[in-house]
């Protein structure tokens, strides 16, 4: 799934490993969500959506 | 990169199990070579090794339900489905081999460290692809 993660982590100045921490997830997990060889829960979509204050939506998209 | 806490408690119990399972055997093998046990005691002694390798099964289960990295836990999923395929392709392809040709007899005891043999080749292939 595509999605806008790289953008929203570079707008705040974080690193893979700064989200991973904020997420409590590995620096792997947010690179495989990143790159999009791995589709978050919902739950984790909406702790994405929320530490970036805007909605899931926004982040992911499942248009090719 | 720094282990989570479930994968922390995950090796210390496996490798608590492994050394009971190392122990047991040990004894056992002992056991049965110097006071050759008879009756239900000598079912109740051949059994124990066993129980320390159910103890691993159980622990791969804490670690699922303790692993709060749902991409973590996911790759350890696909290394056990790796394991499980792997496992039950080459007993198949034994049995077959077993019915209709003199090959000699898998002992099933060789199923446990067969399917860690196949989630440990797997795992290294698994994290290259996601790295």
């Amino acid at each position: 799934m595509k999605n806008r993660l790289r953008i929203l982590r570079a707008e705040r100045g974080w690193s893979q490993a700064d989200l991973a921490e904020r997420l409590e997830v590995s620096r792997q997990s947010v690179n495989a969500v990143e790159t999009g060889k791995f589709d978050p829960s919902l739950p984790l979509a909406f702790k994405l959506a929320r530490l970036f204050s805007t909605t899931i939506e926004a982040i992911f998209t499942d248009e090719p | 990169m720094p282990k989570s806490v479930a994968t922390r408690r995950y090796i210390r119990r496996f490798a608590v199990a492994m050394i009971a399972y190392i122990a047991l055997i040990l004894i056992v093998s002992t056991c049965f070579h110097r006071l050759h046990p008879m009756g239900p005691f000598a079912y109740l002694l051949a059994v124990l090794p066993a129980l320390a390798i159910i103890g691993m099964i159980v622990t791969v289960g804490l670690y699922l339900a303790e692993e709060k990295d749902e991409f973590q836990r996911n790759l350890f999923v696909q290394s056990m489905l790796w394991g499980l395929g792997g496992v039950l392709a080459v007993t198949s392809v034994w049995g077959m081999l077993e019915s209709f040709t003199p090959i000699p007899h898998f002992e099933p005891t060789w199923t446990f460290s067969l399917f860690w043999i196949f989630v440990g080749i797997s795992s290294p292939f698994l994290q290259k692809r996601y790295r």
